[in-house]
C-alpha cells in the first residue's frame, strides 16, 4: 500500500530539489566568464552592436533582477528562447523535439540490459563458483569498466567499417523522411510502415538503434546481472527455499517460483535508479553516434554559451531524474511496505 | 490503514500507467513548428530506392538523395540572422547573391545581376530577368531594396531588430551604402558613403543573399525556419530531432540546375564518426575533418580526401599596447626566429596547413611571392634580443583558446611548443587557456600579453585581412608621433587588431588600397603592406590551413570551394 500522504510528501520534496538545481545552474552560468551578448553578436560586431544586444536581452540589469525574472519564468513554464543553437526558438519547443530521442535510446538500452542482465544473473547464482559463474562475473565487471567513448568507436569500426553490417551514425538513413508522431523513430517508422509507407524506414531505424542501444545496454546489463546474482544467492539460502526442496519440489520450479520472484525486489530498485544513469550515458553515446538528443544538445549549448538552452536542458534533466527516483521510491514502498515510514 | 487514505495496488498501477502515458503524449507530441516536414509523400524516390537496395546500410549510393554530413545542425536558415559558417552551407543552397563567386575560385561571376559597374561612390547593377523565388514571386529591384532595408535599416517597417540581424549587416553593407535606389524593375543603384574597393565582393558574400520582398513582409523572423530564396534548392523540411535539413531541387533554377533530386544536410558531432559514416556509405560528402579523421578518409576504399588551400590565417599576436618589450621590433623579430613554426605546422597540425609568411594566403590578390616564412634560428634570435637589451630574457603570458579551430587544430600543443622554443632564448612563457568565447572577450579588451588567433575570410579580398586585422581603425593623425601602436581604449579602435599595431606607413598603404579601383595598383600596395607586416612582425605568422572534404566514390562534379559554396547543384551521384 502507498499512502497518499507519503506520495504527496515525496512530491512536495521535488520543489526544493528543483529550486536548488535551478539556482545552481543560474549561478554557474553567470559566474563563468564570457559575455553571451558578444557570443550572439559575433566576432565582427562593433561595441555598439554588442551593447544593443545586451540591452535587448536584459543582461544589463542587476544580477538579482535577472535571477528573479529567471525564477518567475520557470514557474510559469517559460524557459526562454535559445540564443544561438536554434536562434529565437523557444527552449521548450527544442526540448520537445529532442527529448524523445534520448528517452528512446535509454529505453532500448534498459530493455537490452534487463533482457540479458536478469537471466545472466540467475544463471550465475544458480551455478555459483562454476566456470559459467566466473565468466559471467568477469564479463559484468568488464561491462561496467569499459567507457562508452571507447566501446562506441570500436563497435562502429567493427560493424560499420569492417563488416559493413550496420550504419555508423544517425537514427535513420537520410533517404527516408518519416513523419514525426511521437519522436520515437522506431515507433514512428513502424506507424509509417503500417500506414502503407513500406518497412524500409522501420528496418533502417532498427539497424541504426542497435549499436548505440547495445553500448549503453551493456553497462546496465552488467549492473543488473551483478545485483540479480547477489540477491538470488541470498534468497536461495532462505528457509522457505529449503522447505520447498524438502517437500520434494523440482529444482527449476523452486528457483523460478520461490526464489526468482523474491530476488527481483532489490533488482527493480536498481533498474529504476539505473535509468537515471542511463540518461547520463545517453549523452556520451549520442555524441559518439551522432544522434541529436538532449545530450548532444547540451554539449553544443555549453560550447557556444547558449544560456537559456543550458538552463532549460539541465532543469529538464534534473526533473526527469527526480521523477524517476520518485517512481523508484514509490515502487519500493509498494513492494515492501516497511519502507514507507 | 483506512481504505480511503490509501491507494491500493491496482489503482496505483493504473494511475502510474496513465501518468506515464500522459507524460509520453505531452512530452513527445510532434510540434509542427519544430518538425516541419514535407507534405508530399515522405520518402519519395530516394526512399523506395533505398528500400529496394535493402542492404541494411544507408541510402546515398544509387538514390538521388545527396547526404552532406557536418559537425553541427544549423541554428537558423536566414542569411541575415547568422555569422556561423555552419548555417551558411545551407543558406547558400537556398539563396543567390547579386554577384557570386566562381565555384572553387575567388573571382566573381554573374549572379542575380548580369552587369555591374563600380564608379567612384556609385555602384549600378542590371538585374537578371525571369528569375522566380521559391514562393513563385518574380525577382525584381524591389526585392533588392527590401533585402537591404531589412538588414540594416532600423526604420524599415519589417526590420527584425538589432538582436536578430547579424553583425554582417553593417560590416558588409550598412557601413558602405548610403542609399539604394531603383530605376525600373531591373536597375539598382547603390550610393556609397565613400570609395570602397572590396564592395563588389561584399555583394557576393552569403550575408548579401537576396530575399523575397513578399516573404519579408509575410514571414518576418519566421524566415529563420521557412526560407524563401532563388537558389538551386528549395526548402522541404527541418527535422530537428534527427538534426536534418531536407532540400529539393529547384527545377526552374536560372543557373546550373541540380543533378540530384534532394539534398539532406545531417549532423554528426564527432569528426571520426563522421569519417566512418562516409566510409560505410552513410554520407556522400563530409567536412570538418581533422588530422585523425583525414586518415580514416584517405584509407577508405569508398571515399577520397579532397584538399585545397583555404583562405585563412593563424598567428600569434604581440600586444604592443600592454607589453613594453614587444614595442621593440627586434624583440618581435627575435621571437619570430625563435619559434619553430615549421614544426608546429608539420608535426602538430599534421600537415593539414602550410607555413605563413604574411597576413594573406597565396590565393588572395596581393600575395607577396618574395617573402618566405621566418625559419627557426636561435642564434639570430638570441643576438637580436641582446641588441634590444633583453639578452637575459623576460616573461609573458600567452593566451590561447582550448578547442581546435580550422586555422589552429591543436592550440594547446602549439602553445607548449612556443613555450619550450622561447625557453631556449631565455623567455619564460606562461600559458593561459580559455574557451573560445571568453577568450575573445579577453583579447578584444586587450588583456592579453600575446595571444593565438586566426581569421577565416569573409569575401576573399585582401582588405579583409590587411585592414580588418592589422589596421587600428583610427586616422593616422591620431597615432602619437614616433609610436607604432595605440591603446585598446582609443576611441573607435578596431579590437580585432589584437596586436594594437598602428604603423602609419602600413595604415596609409591599406587605406589607399581600400579606395583604389585599379587592380594592379591595389596589388602593388598590398605587396608592400605584406612586406612591411612581415618585417615589422606584429604577429608571428604561423599558418594557412587547408580545406579538407571527404567525398564518396559515387559523387561526381564536386568542387571544393574555399569561399561560398558548397556548390551542390553541380554534384551528381552515380
Amino acid at each position: 500500500m502507498v499512502s497518499k500522504r507519503f506520495f504527496l510528501k515525496r512530491l512536495l520534496l521535488l520543489v526544493p530539489v528543483l529550486f536548488g538545481v535551478a539556482t545552481l545552474v543560474f549561478a554557474i552560468l553567470h559566474l563563468s566568464p564570457g559575455d553571451p551578448a558578444k557570443v550572439i553578436a559575433g566576432q565582427r560586431a562593433t561595441a555598439e552592436q554588442v551593447a544593443a544586444v545586451r540591452t535587448e536581452l536584459g543582461l544589463n540589469d542587476p544580477i538579482w533582477v535577472q535571477y528573479g525574472r529567471y525564477l518567475f519564468d520557470i514557474v510559469t513554464l517559460n524557459l526562454g528562447d535559445s540564443y544561438i543553437v536554434r536562434k529565437g526558438v523557444p527552449v521548450l519547443t527544442i526540448l520537445r523535439a529532442r527529448l524523445p530521442v534520448t528517452l528512446e535510446l535509454a529505453l532500448y538500452g534498459q530493455l537490452l540490459g534487463i533482457l540479458f542482465g536478469i537471466p545472466l544473473g540467475v544463471l550465475s547464482a544458480v551455478k555459483q563458483d562454476t566456470i559459467t559463474d566466473h565468466l559471467t562475473r568477469v564479463g559484468a565487471l568488464t561491462g561496467i569498466s569499459v567507457p562508452i567513448y571507447w566501446s562506441g568507436p570500436l563497435l562502429i569500426l567493427l560493424f560499420a567499417q569492417f563488416l559493413g553490417l550496420l550504419p555508423a551514425s544517425g537514427r535513420i538513413a537520410s533517404a527516408y523522411d518519416v513523419p514525426v508522431y511521437t519522436g520515437l523513430i522506431t515507433l514512428d517508422s513502424l506507424v509509417y510502415a503500417l500506414s502503407g509507407g513500406g518497412f524500409g524506414a522501420f528496418q533502417s531505424a532498427i539497424s541504426h538503434m542497435l549499436l548505440p542501444a547495445a553500448v549503453i545496454g551493456v553497462y546496465s546489463m552488467a549492473l543488473i546481472s551483478r545485483m540479480m546474482r547477489s540477491s538470488m544467492l541470498e534468497v536461495v539460502r532462505q528457509d522457505y527455499m529449503r522447505t520447498a526442496r524438502a517437500k520434494g519440489q523440482g529444482a527449476k520450479i523452486t528457483i523460478m517460483k520461490h526464489g526468482f520472484r523474491n530476488a527481483t525486489i532489490p533488482v527493480i530498485t536498481v533498474i529504476g535508479i539505473q535509468f537515471g544513469t542511463l540518461l547520463g550515458g545517453a549523452v556520451l553515446t549520442e555524441t559518439v553516434f551522432g544522434i541529436g538528443g538532449i545530450g548532444t544538445l547540451l554539449v553544443n549549448a555549453i560550447e557556444v554559451g547558449d544560456y537559456p538552452l543550458v538552463q532549460g536542458t539541465v532543469l529538464v534533466f534534473a526533473f526527469l531524474f527526480t521523477l524517476v527516483n520518485l517512481g523508484v521510491d514509490l515502487t519500493y514502498s509498494y513492494l515492501d511496505p516497511r519502507i514507507e515510514q | 490503514m483506512p481504505r480511503d487514505s490509501s491507494v491500493n495496488r491496482r489503482s496505483f498501477l493504473k494511475a502510474a500507467g496513465g501518468a506515464a502515458a500522459a507524460a509520453t503524449l505531452a512530452g513527445c507530441a510532434a510540434d509542427p513548428d519544430e518538425t516541419t516536414s514535407g507534405s508530399d509523400g515522405g520518402a519519395g524516390d530516394g526512399g523506395s530506392n533505398a528500400t529496394d537496395g535493402g542492404d541494411g546500410s544507408d541510402g546515398g549510393s544509387g538514390g538521388d538523395v545527396l547526404t552532406y554530413a557536418r559537425g553541427n545542425d544549423s541554428g537558423t536558415l536566414d542569411p541575415q540572422n547568422t555569422t556561423s559558417g555552419e548555417d551558411v552551407k545551407v543558406t547558400n543552397q537556398l539563396y543567390d547573391q547579386l554577384i557570386m563567386f566562381k565555384p572553387g575560385e575567388t573571382s566573381l561571376r554573374k549572379g542575380l545581376a548580369t552587369d555591374w559597374s563600380l564608379d567612384g561612390t556609385t555602384t549600378t547593377l542590371t538585374l537578371r530577368e525571369g528569375v522566380t523565388f521559391h514562393n513563385g514571386e518574380e525577382f525584381t529591384a524591389a526585392d533588392v531594396v527590401a533585402t537591404y532595408n531589412r538588414f540594416v535599416n532600423p526604420d524599415y517597417e519589417h526590420y527584425p531588430g538589432d538582436d536578430y540581424t547579424s553583425a554582417y549587416g553593417p560590416f558588409t553593407l550598412g557601413n558602405w551604402i548610403e542609399e539604394v535606389t531603383t530605376d525600373g524593375e531591373y536597375k539598382v543603384t547603390m550610393q556609397m558613403t565613400q570609395k570602397y574597393a572590396p564592395f563588389l565582393r561584399n555583394l557576393a558574400m552569403f550575408a548579401a543573399s537576396i530575399l523575397s520582398k513578399k516573404a519579408i513582409e509575410e514571414k518576418g523572423t519566421d524566415l529563420k525556419s521557412e526560407p524563401v530564396g532563388t537558389g538551386p534548392f528549395q526548402f522541404e523540411g527541418w527535422d530537428t530531432s534527427n538534426q536534418r535539413i531536407r532540400l529539393s531541387a529547384n527545377d526552374d533554377y536560372w543557373g546550373d540546375a541540380p543533378q540530384v533530386g534532394e539534398v539532406v544536410f545531417t549532423a554528426v558531432a564527432q569528426n571520426s564518426t563522421r569519417a566512418q559514416t562516409l566510409d560505410s556509405g552513410g554520407a556522400d560528402i563530409i567536412d570538418g575533418i581533422g588530422a585523425q579523421a583525414s586518415k580514416v578518409v584517405s584509407n577508405s576504399s569508398n571515399a577520397e580526401l579532397v584538399e585545397k588551400a583555404g583562405i585563412n590565417v593563424g598567428y600569434m599576436a604581440f600586444n604592443m599596447a600592454k607589453v613594453e618589450e614587444f614595442q621593440d621590433k627586434k624583440v618581435r623579430q627575435a621571437i619570430s626566429y625563435a619559434i619553430d613554426t615549421k614544426a608546429i605546422v608539420d608535426t602538430i597540425y599534421k600537415g593539414i596547413a602550410e607555413q605563413a609568411s604574411q597576413p594573406i594566403p597565396s590565393n588572395v590578390m596581393g600575395y607577396n611571392d618574395d617573402l618566405s616564412p621566418y625559419g627557426q634560428d636561435l642564434d639570430k634570435a638570441q643576438s637580436l634580443l641582446e641588441e634590444a637589451g633583453y639578452g637575459d630574457g623576460f616573461s609573458f603570458e600567452l593566451a590561447t583558446f582550448k578547442n581546435p579551430r580550422a586555422y589552429n587544430p591543436s592550440p594547446i600543443q602549439a602553445a607548449q611548443t612556443v613555450k619550450s622554443n622561447l625557453q631556449e632564448v631565455g623567455i619564460e612563457v606562461s600559458i593561459n587557456q580559455q574557451s573560445f568565447n571568453p577568450f575573445l572577450d579577453y583579447t578584444s579588451a586587450g588583456k592579453h600579453d600575446a595571444c593565438f588567433l586566426g581569421w577565416m575570410t569573409d569575401n576573399a579580398d585582401p582588405d579583409n585581412f590587411f585592414y580588418a586585422l592589422l589596421h587600428p581603425g583610427i586616422s593616422t593623425d591620431d597615432v602619437p608621433d614616433g609610436q607604432d601602436y595605440v591603446g585598446f581604449d582609443t576611441e573607435d579602435f578596431n579590437t580585432l587588431n589584437v596586436a594594437a599595431w598602428a604603423n602609419t606607413d602600413y595604415m596609409t598603404l591599406v587605406e589607399d588600397a581600400q579606395t583604389t579601383y585599379d587592380e594592379a595598383t591595389r596589388k602593388e600596395k598590398y605587396n608592400q603592406a605584406a612586406q612591411l607586416a612581415h618585417d615589422e612582425a606584429p604577429w608571428v605568422f604561423i599558418d594557412h590551413a587547408k580545406e579538407l572534404r571527404g567525398v564518396a566514390n559515387g559523387v561526381e562534379g564536386f568542387t571544393l570551394a574555399p569561399i561560398s559554396g558548397p556548390f551542390l547543384n553541380l554534384v551528381s551521384l552515380n
